[in-house]
């Protein structure tokens, strides 16, 4: 299905309370239930933490792998703002509402891991800030980003709707499209600062791990490998949602945009790769790949997983197979996500004989706002124009609204026979 | 060498006045200027020197300390008896037994070695650890503690412990009994050490008369070596041994503090936040000059389609 992607289109034409989206709506409640017990009965009681691994999968998974999933509108928007890849301009609202979710929820996560949150009024007091603490940084850097550029980046597909869905409040519609449009470098500029900060200090976090963290794993290079591979996380985890929502929603996709975001990833993993085998050589940390243990094996299925996903890109390149640029950044996704969980649990050792692995209310309270953010993406894409498409689709969208007004939008009901097609 | 408790806490509280009087505004200034500086031990860091070849075990400074801290003695494992499996928010210190196959025993006192750069305050969000300035004391304040538990984390000795169970946790860690040192005394555990095996002092002295002790005793103690004078950073609590150290869990971290060994880059990188702000700038003229042409774009895009333009 070769297709020009012109603009975002909402997926009309499709009900909303489908069966997955019940599903994970079902998923997220349970989660939150979860939450309220963790808030009462305390950390211990709700999750499989210890003293020597104080930190879990709500912090170590949630907020420092996911964000790097959330992490297509830093790089993306890199790649398009700044490198001026104009073609990329079309996917950035995807990567902002999915960004936005991983941040939010990420946040949102780390204020349940934390045992004494309302102590978190000191965040407005500046002068008693550990200015070098890596996870104050994280947590400032992170707030922020969420709450302003992000959050502001993701105004304009509501602008949209609403321009829309009432006619008569067009005017004002057009009044904030210019505010946005005069303050859009400035903010937009600050949505590339802030990440490049706080991804990087995500790495930081386990520097002050010490020699605790495995010699493969532990370098001054740190905040810069995570950073970096928050930017080809970002990138894969774009692409896989445009191409399984494509798939899902019977979109057409705009081969040269796929193959571009592809391009680019392989790009940033090949040279990630390079980077860190020239790093763990100049240090002589390589030495420890080549020793019996856990440690080493983790390290060789996690560089293995990379290599091979490099290799699909490539071969995706070529071939422009949506169904190769699927599965090689799948691989991408599975091996970034490793090299950012490593450090944090599997290759941390805090002392000999500790042993962790999360408890049934921490996978399910991990899974419930995984869920939440699925969810959201599932509504927001059928209400508001997110996921690119054509402006012949856009057309027929309006068509459709001309004779049977709210076939997109929240209003749409399921009429029997009807939501077969998107396209 | 016995160290006078009067001249002790004269010197502490002299000390104390004199730092609050330099003011806050030069301690501001030169804050700045050391951060690159290697930390120093401060002016009347109070330590600890644990002999490992004099303890015989009896842990009467364990029931000490949960007597001394108001705390709930840990009966978790045997209802009968207080004991710890290891440090936790039970237990702010502990003696553990090391013991070899060919029947080389030794004793040691776990507890907070007061790193002169603590890697537990350097992870601190808001400084609900601290170190004093005068004394060296690292101490917890529940009021600017977010519970994030990053300093277990960073510790490379897994001191500081959580109380995990409760909507209410806090950190649980040795303070060197403050509230007793503010009243003018001693640590509740150097108190009752039976046999003087560890005991309480201003660091200096401390360092000095474990010295005399390895020079008086050649070969007895492991390396003739003190653990705290400069491994790590260096530590306000000392330990000399007859066993090597890192079998008594004490880890060989090098003799840079693991703040100055892995934050150095983080400091320099963000000092003043000149590269950032910097590349704020740098972004925000780029874009700004992308942007145009993008406009330009979207403004021929709806007149050619006849659809509104997306931003």
């Amino acid at each position: 299905m070769k297709d020009t992607w012109q603009r975002d289109v909402p997926v009309f034409n499709v009900p909303i309370w489908t069966r997955p989206f019940k599903f994970f709506c079902g998923l997220a409640g349970l989660g939150m239930i979860l939450v309220v017990y963790r808030e009462i009965a305390g950390l211990g009681p709700a999750s499989g933490m210890t003293d020597a691994y104080a930190w879990g999968i709500w912090k170590t998974f949630n907020t420092m792998v996911l964000t790097g999933l959330g992490s297509g509108a830093f790089a993306i928007g890199i790649a398009a703002w700044i490198f001026n890849k104009k073609n990329l301009h079309v996917v950035m609202r995807t990567a902002v509402l999915t960004s936005f979710l991983a941040y939010a929820f990420g946040l949102c996560m780390l204020a349940i891991d934390v045992g004494r949150p309302w102590n978190f009024y000191w965040f407005f007091v500046p002068w008693h800030w550990n200015y070098h603490s890596p996870l104050l940084e994280v947590a400032v850097c992170m707030t922020v980003y969420a709450s302003i550029p992000l959050f502001l980046e993701n105004i304009p597909p509501i602008l949209d709707f609403v321009y829309d869905r009432w006619p008569d409040q067009r005017p004002l519609v057009k009044k904030l499209d210019k505010v946005i449009v005069a303050g859009f470098p400035y903010v937009v500029s600050l949505a590339y600062v802030l990440p490049a900060m706080h991804q990087s200090s995500l790495g930081a976090l386990m520097l002050l791990g010490g020699n605790r963290v495995y010699p493969l794993w532990q370098t001054p290079f740190l905040p810069l490998l995570y950073v970096w591979a928050a930017a080809f996380l970002g990138f894969a985890f774009v692409t896989t949602t445009l191409l399984f929502s494509s798939m899902m929603w019977n979109r057409a996709l705009d081969i040269d945009v796929m193959a571009e975001l592809n391009r680019l990833t392989m790009w940033l993993v090949g040279l990630w790769l390079v980077f860190r085998a020239i790093d763990l050589t100049l240090r002589g940390s390589i030495l420890a790949a080549f020793r019996f243990n856990i440690f080493a094996a983790l390290f060789w299925i996690e560089i293995a997983i990379l290599i091979y996903g490099w290799s699909k890109l490539r071969e995706a390149g070529n071939t422009r197979s949506p169904r190769t640029m699927f599965y090689a950044a799948l691989l991408v996704l599975v091996g970034g996500m490793l090299y950012r969980f490593n450090p944090t649990t599997t290759a941390f050792q805090p002392k000999a004989g500790a042993f962790y692995f999360p408890s049934a209310i921490e996978l399910l309270v991990s899974i419930g706002f995984m869920s939440l953010g699925i969810a959201i993406f599932l509504y927001a894409a059928k209400v508001l124009p997110i996921l690119p498409g054509s402006n012949e689709l856009a057309r027929k969208m309006e068509a459709q609204q001309a004779t049977q007004p709210g076939i997109s939008g929240f209003a749409a009901a399921p009429r029997a026979g009807q939501f077969a097609t998107g396209d | 060498m016995e160290i006078s408790r009067r001249e002790l806490f004269q010197k502490i509280t002299t000390g104390g006045a004199a730092i609050a009087a330099s003011g806050g505004i030069s301690a501001a200034l030169t804050g700045v200027a050391q951060a690159e500086e290697t930390p120093q031990v401060p002016p009347h860091a109070l330590g600890m020197l644990y002999d490992a070849t004099l303890c015989i075990g009896c842990k009467t400074c364990v029931v000490a300390c949960t007597q001394a801290n108001g705390l709930t003695p840990d009966t978790r494992t045997d209802p009968l008896h207080q004991a710890p499996a290891d440090l936790n928010n039970h237990t702010k210190t502990i003696i553990k037994l090391y013991k070899e196959a060919d029947g080389q025993t030794s004793f040691v006192k776990q507890q907070c070695m007061h790193c002169v750069d603590p890697a537990c305050a350097a992870a601190c969000m808001f400084g609900g650890l601290k170190k004093d300035k005068n004394t060296g004391v690292v101490t917890w304040n529940g009021k600017y503690c977010v519970g994030c538990r990053y300093c277990e984390v960073a510790c490379p000795y897994n001191v500081p412990k959580f109380r995990w169970e409760g909507f209410n946790p806090e950190i649980v860690k040795c303070e060197f009994c403050k509230d007793r040192l503010a009243k003018g005394q001693e640590p509740a555990c150097t108190t009752v050490c039976p046999r003087k095996a560890v005991i309480f002092g201003l660091r200096e002295d401390l360092l000095k008369e474990a010295k005399r002790r390895i020079a008086a005793n050649p070969g007895k103690y492991h390396e003739d070596r003190v653990f705290g004078e400069h491994e790590g950073g260096g530590t306000q609590v000392l330990y000399l041994s007859h066993v090597p150290f890192d079998k008594i869990g004490l880890p060989q971290p090098g003799n840079e503090s693991i703040p100055q060994k892995y934050l150095k880059w983080q400091k320099r990188l963000y000092s003043y936040l000149v590269l950032p702000a910097g590349l704020y700038a740098v972004l925000a003229g780029t874009i700004r000059k992308n942007w145009k042409d993008h406009e330009e774009h979207l403004e021929e895009e709806e007149k050619a389609s006849g659809l509104r333009a997306q931003l």
